[in-house]
């Protein structure tokens, strides 16, 4: 057996994996990074669009700071997120992306003077003051009050992750790619490493560590149409499941995109209507003014996505082969500025469409995009349950994102959470709760356990055809856990997955025996591991009665504070079971700085809570008093829900800005 | 910052291989013109000839200049092919690689490439055996003489080899110069590349005409022309010459 | 493609092998398969492992010409599979996985060590050891232009188009490539990084650098994100020449 001890452990080397590594190794730990590919092509680089942090350089940003983009991001997640982990975010994301700047990334900068933009359809001028020039430049995106999505051209993402894994490599970070972790080292509620294989040659390998990070990303791949990459299949969610004692929160929070486009479900960024963009329907009307007369196209995804679904159900669709659409209309923003700031739109819409974006409009209908949900965990990162464990990107939910999240939060949450999780990694190794005590022996079990269930895998005869599971399970999700939800075809999914669950344990990988480099074995294990994840998105979606954020339930169309102001929590404590236990976690909102309130979209159908009226009193006088007093915002948060205590010492500095100039040094 | 001291060989091949192909391009651009002055009349071959031989200058001619340019050239020609060496592949495993990707690729300046290395190759022979002729016997060139060589001791069909060779490899080697220095590109680079590009297959075109043209004329003197009193001079009507 | 034609039947060669697997060796498979609108090879391979071949191995992450995952040699050329629509192509289809890079098997191949191998030995990050970053100030300023500039290099996405593209690798495996110089030119282009033009000479300043480039172009003309090769690399060289006569 072929054993490898660390420090920490970190499966995924996307923008948040590798963030943890740096930072562990910035404080003098040992840190092995599992990535089923090379990082660089994690699917971080997929991130077109941008990355939010109030930096406040841009005329249009101007009066952006860290309250601002909290409030956003509160009202964008419905009132699901954690409002101390919001916080914690937009305080530490204008350092998240200096840091990243000194890094390499070369931001899309300000420009002094005039510049001609589109907004809501009309050529407005923006002036840009001398003193910006040169910082880092934002762009619209939508649910937000200010331009604060900061961005490289349209290769956000992609500069990011490079920025990111060249830095890597010069802290020597170690990292072994094609290795997919299979399950989890546990033993008394201490998780201990992990088991992986290796994908080239077959190979089981033990990876024994203090800390063990899940950074694996989405597993949109659930979904038969998904803007994400092959590779979020949700295995990094599976693992926690799997082992029995980690848990998942909010699993059936799933973002769905408006403007991914038809057939292959490749995503255009929302840059596309941050810029000035419409959405037409057949008669090249443009409807969203007709229902969200205020932030029309540009406003909070899970909006804009209903009202298109909304719109083509009224057959307002483009009929095509491939069922309805409708258009996505940026010609109007002229070559020059596709060319530049749109490129990679341009590139897909030549190389899958066979279409000049400049001249002709975009087939567009809404997809499974982003998932909120994930391993479920506390602001430290640290699972609530199994202790050692951490978790943090797209594949955790320590929960800023609640019910919807922002564009553009998502990147910034990426390298954010990554920053703060290697602190608090790294202050745990630095204490002795860190020691490792498990003996061999148990370490051996775990791994021939992952050797007996491939072995039965590929010595069964005559059994399921892992393929035909799958395409099963990609199609219920799609038809009955999509944007428009209900309680009947919800019940179906449920128990339609279940079946594909038991069926799924005696899958039979025909023809292609190989031990090593195998695709027929990577799905048939992976398909299982994807029913599981599935079932806990199905589940949890079937029992929220009420529609919060990307949820949206077509029975029970209000959102429901006094019954659903909850997480909840799914887990798999016994492998015999064919369905997830389903608990929930309640979120107080005593402690919240922003209490619940309407979101602004459409009709408030909101059934609040009988604690919110109290609490948004006693926020108002808080505020009101203080203000009289003359306090700043900054003291006047402190009282309202103080969070610096939590945060790493190091990231508690106030951030600059134009209009805030710290003080010397 | 380390103070090590910088190995300039690289640079210095690198440019030296340059600078010689661009020197030999040019020459011989103006070599195929001046040559190709008997197309106009044997008169004006001689004027050029004996131009060289500083006759404009001195009053009287010195086939040692040629001698002495040739030799130049001659070591231009030297320094380029064997720095050029370095290019080619090296032992059997190169050359099958290079083999193979040519013929899977099927890109144009791949096969550029590979045209310039087998003309080199070619001219490595051929080349030599021109300028040690030139260097050897300068005294020899003139309408009839140059003639008489083409016909009669069967250089036509060297000459031809040389010329389709010196041709595609001096243009194409300028073309590449060019985008290998980055030689006036404009903001479009696509734009320039297929600018010279064309350029380089119209000068090859033009240049091979007028070569073979020029070779045509030479074999017809050579044949039309009685050798029988021996090879000699050229007689001008208009410049006369006491020393010969 | 329009309706009322029948869908054409595509016959895609691929050359098979599993380096895994002692009795096996390098073969072509032809396999069958109806092209349907809108086909891109990924769909295509992916059709082939569902319903003819489960074990044929290749390379696919964010199918969407992105990542840099999916290169091989379609016809000869190296190119993304991913983004490579069968309309665009003869009907006749020859697959082969990207030369020179190691053999996982099949399509499959390992240029993400290849890549980070070149990434360490050229050091492809910010040097800048004197600047202590305080991340609570503004940040530094930088022109709008060369940001956009910086970027424009910044966006290779190490397919490894470039180097399977280039004869002069293929005969000499040590020479850094396009990519190599590309990412010099960026790293060289950036004011945050503080290398001098000496330090780059002894990285590329070689045969293995920018004085072993041929101009060949091959990278230039294959590269799926149309970076400015040709212009970057006789940019490092004029800039590597003047440092070579500055010393
Ligand atoms: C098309 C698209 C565009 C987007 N645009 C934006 C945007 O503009 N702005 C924004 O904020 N967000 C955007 N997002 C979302 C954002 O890109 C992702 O949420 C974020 O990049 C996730 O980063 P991550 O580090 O958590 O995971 P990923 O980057 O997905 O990395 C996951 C890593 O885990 C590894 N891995 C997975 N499973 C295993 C396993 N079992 N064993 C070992 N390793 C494993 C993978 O190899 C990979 O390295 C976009 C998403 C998509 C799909
Ligand atoms: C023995 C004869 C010759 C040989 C073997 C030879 C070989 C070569 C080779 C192999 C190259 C390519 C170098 C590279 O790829 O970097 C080259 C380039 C070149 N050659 Fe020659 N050559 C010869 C004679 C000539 C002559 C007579 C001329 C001019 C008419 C010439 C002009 C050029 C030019 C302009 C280049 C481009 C320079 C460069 O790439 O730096 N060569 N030669
Ligand atoms: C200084 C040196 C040189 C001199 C003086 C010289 C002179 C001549 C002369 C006089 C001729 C006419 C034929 C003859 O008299 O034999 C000729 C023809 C030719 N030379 Fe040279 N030459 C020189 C160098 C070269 C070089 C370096 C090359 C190329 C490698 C070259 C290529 C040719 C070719 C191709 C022809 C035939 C031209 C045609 O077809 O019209 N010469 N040269
Ligand atoms: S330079 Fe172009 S071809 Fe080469 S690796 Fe980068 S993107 Fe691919
Ligand atoms: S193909 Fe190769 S030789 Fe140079 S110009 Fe490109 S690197
Ligand atoms: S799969 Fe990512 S580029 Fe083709």
């Amino acid at each position: 057996m072929k054993v490898i001890y660390t420090d920490v452990l970190i499966i995924g080397g996307g923008l948040a994996g590798l963030r943890v590594a740096t930072g562990v190794k910035e404080r003098g730990h040992e840190a092995v990074v599992l990535s089923l590919v090379p990082p660089k092509r994690s699917h971080s680089a997929a991130a077109q669009g941008g990355m939010q942090a109030s930096l406040a350089n841009s005329a249009m940003g101007e009066g952006d700071n860290e309250d601002v983009h909290f409030e956003d991001t509160i009202k964008g997640s419905d009132w699901g997120a954690d409002q101390r982990v919001a916080r914690m975010f937009t305080h530490c994301a204008p350092k998240a992306i200096r840091e990243l700047a000194h890094w390499g990334v070369p931001w899309s900068r300000v420009k002094r003077g005039d510049h001609q933009s589109i907004i809501n359809a009309q050529k407005v001028t923006i002036s840009e003051k001398d003193e910006a020039h040169g910082l880092i430049t934002a762009r619209d995106f939508g649910g937000t009050k200010k331009w604060r999505t900061c961005y490289t051209s349209d290769g956000t993402g992609h500069s990011m992750l490079y920025a990111m894994d060249n830095k890597a490599h010069e802290d020597r970070v170690e990292i072994h790619e094609r290795l997919e972790a299979m399950a989890l080292i546990h033993e008394n509620g201490r998780c201990y490493g992990a088991v992986a294989r290796n994908l080239m040659s077959g190979e089981l390998v033990a990876y024994v560590s203090k800390a063990t990070t899940i950074a694996t990303g989405g597993y949109g791949r659930i979904y038969e149409v998904s803007t994400n990459a092959i590779i979020c299949q949700g295995t990094g969610q599976a693992l926690a499941l799997e082992s029995g004692v980690a848990t998942l929160g909010n699993m059936e929070a799933i973002q769905f995109h408006p403007t991914a486009i038809v057939p292959v479900g490749i995503l255009t960024t929302e840059g596309c209507r941050g810029d000035g963009g419409l959405l037409l329907d057949k008669d090249g009307y443009r409807f969203m003014p007709d229902y969200e007369p205020d932030k029309k196209e540009l406003a909070s995804r899970d909006v804009v996505s209903r009202r298109m679904t909304e719109h083509m159900r009224k057959g307002k669709g483009v009929k095509s082969r491939y069922g309805d659409h409708l258009w996505l209309d940026i010609t109007i923003l002229g070559r020059e500025h596709i060319e530049k700031n749109l490129r990679e739109v341009k590139e897909i819409c030549e190389n899958f469409l066979g279409i000049d974006p400049a001249e002709e409009w975009i087939p567009v209908r809404p997809t499974q995009h982003y998932s909120m949900g994930g391993i479920r965990t506390k602001h430290t990162g640290e699972s609530q349950t199994l202790k050692g464990l951490y978790s943090c990107g797209e594949a955790a939910c320590w929960d800023m994102h609640g019910f919807n999240r922002l564009g553009g939060n998502s990147v910034s949450e990426t390298v954010v959470s990554g920053m703060l999780v290697a602190e608090y990694i790294s202050d745990f190794l630095d204490s002795s709760d860190s020691d490792i005590t498990i003996h061999t022996k148990n370490v051996e079990k775990f791994v021939k356990t992952e050797q007996a269930k491939l072995d039965k895998l590929l010595e069964n005869e005559g059994g399921e055809d892992a393929y035909v599971l799958r395409r099963r399970m990609e199609k219920i999700m799609m038809e009955k856990v999509g944007i428009f939800r209900n309680g009947k075809d919800l019940k179906e999914a449920v128990d339609e997955l279940e079946e594909l669950l038991k069926r799924s344990k005696n899958i039979d990988v025909f023809r292609s025996k190989s031990r090593a480099a195998n695709p027929a074995l990577v799905n048939a294990y992976r398909t299982q591991k994807m029913i599981r994840v599935a079932l806990t998105v199905a589940m949890g979606a079937y029992l929220r009665e009420e529609s919060r954020g990307a949820h949206s339930r077509e029975d029970f169309p209000e959102r429901n504070d006094e019954k659903w102001l909850k997480r909840t929590i799914t887990s798999w404590p016994d492998t015999e079971q064919t369905l997830p236990t389903v608990t929930y976690e309640d979120i107080d909102i005593s402690e919240m700085e922003l209490p619940p309130g309407f979101r602004g979209y459409g009709k408030d159908m909101t059934i609040h809570n009988s604690a919110t009226k109290e609490a948004q009193e006693k926020v108002d006088s808080i505020k009101a008093k203080m203000e009289a007093e003359g306090k700043d915002r900054f003291e006047i948060q402190e009282a309202l829900m103080p969070f610096k205590d939590i945060l790493p010492k190091k990231y508690q500095g106030k951030n600059e800005r134009l209009t805030e100039r710290l003080e010397n040094e | 910052m380390k103070q090590e001291k910088l190995d300039k060989t690289p640079a210095r091949l690198d440019f030296t291989q340059s600078i010689t192909g661009l020197i030999l391009a040019i020459f011989i651009m103006g070599h195929i013109l001046f040559e190709a002055s008997i197309l106009i009349s044997k008169e004006m071959m001689y004027k050029v000839t004996i131009m060289f031989e500083g006759y404009y200058f001195f009053g009287e001619t010195y086939p040692g200049i040629i001698s002495f340019l040739a030799g130049f050239i001659f070591v231009i020609f030297i320094v380029h092919a064997g720095i050029a060496l370095r290019k080619f592949p090296d032992n059997y495993r190169q050359h099958m690689a290079m083999k193979r990707h040519t013929l899977g690729m099927k890109h144009e300046d791949t096969y550029l490439w590979i045209i310039q290395l087998s003309t080199g190759f070619l001219m490595f022979f051929i080349g030599s055996v021109h300028l040690y002729m030139m260097i050897a016997e300068p005294s020899d060139i003139g309408p009839y003489a140059s003639s008489y060589r083409v016909v009669h001791e069967m250089l036509a069909p060297l000459y031809f080899l040389l010329l389709i060779s010196v041709i595609t490899h001096a243009f194409i080697g300028l073309y590449r110069l060019a985008l290998k220095w980055g030689f006036m590109e404009g903001k479009n680079t696509k734009v320039s590349r297929a600018r010279y590009k064309l350029l380089m297959r119209v000068f090859i075109v033009v240049y091979i005409l007028v070569g073979l043209a020029s070779l045509a004329k030479y074999i017809s003197i050579g044949l039309e022309h009685d050798y029988s009193a021996g090879v000699k001079k050229y007689e001008s009507q208009t410049i006369k010459m006491e020393n010969h | 493609m329009s309706k009322d034609k029948a869908p054409r039947i595509l016959k895609i060669d691929i050359l098979r092998f599993d380096p895994h697997d002692p009795e096996d060796f390098p073969s072509m498979e032809r396999f069958e398969i109806e092209e349907s609108h809108g086909m891109t090879l990924f769909i295509a391979l992916n059709d082939i492992r569902e319903h003819h071949d489960n074990s044929l191995k290749y390379d696919f992450v964010c199918r969407a010409g992105i990542c840099g995952s999916c290169s091989m040699l379609v016809n000869g050329r190296p190119t993304l599979a991913c983004r490579t629509l069968t309309s665009k192509l003869d009907e006749h289809i020859t697959l082969a996985p990207l030369p020179l890079f190691e053999l996982i098997g099949d399509l499959s191949v390992y240029t993400g060590k290849w890549m980070r191998g070149l990434n360490e030995k050229l050091e492809t990050w910010i040097h800048d050891k004197e600047n202590e970053l305080n991340v609570d100030k503004l940040e530094e300023k930088m022109e709008p232009e060369l940001a956009d500039e910086i970027y424009e290099l910044d966006r290779c996405v190490e397919c490894g188009c470039c180097v399977a593209g280039c004869g002069t690798i293929q005969m000499r495996p040590y020479f850094k490539g396009a990519v190599g110089l590309n990412k010099i030119a960026r790293y060289h282009l950036d004011p945050r990084d503080k290398r001098s033009d000496e330090e780059y000479y002894e990285l590329i300043g070689n045969e293995d650098g920018v004085f072993g480039c041929m101009t060949l172009l091959g990278c230039e003309d294959v590269c799926p994100k149309d970076l400015p090769l040709q212009s970057k690399i006789a940019y490092l060289r004029r800039m590597m020449l003047k440092t070579a006569v500055k010393n």
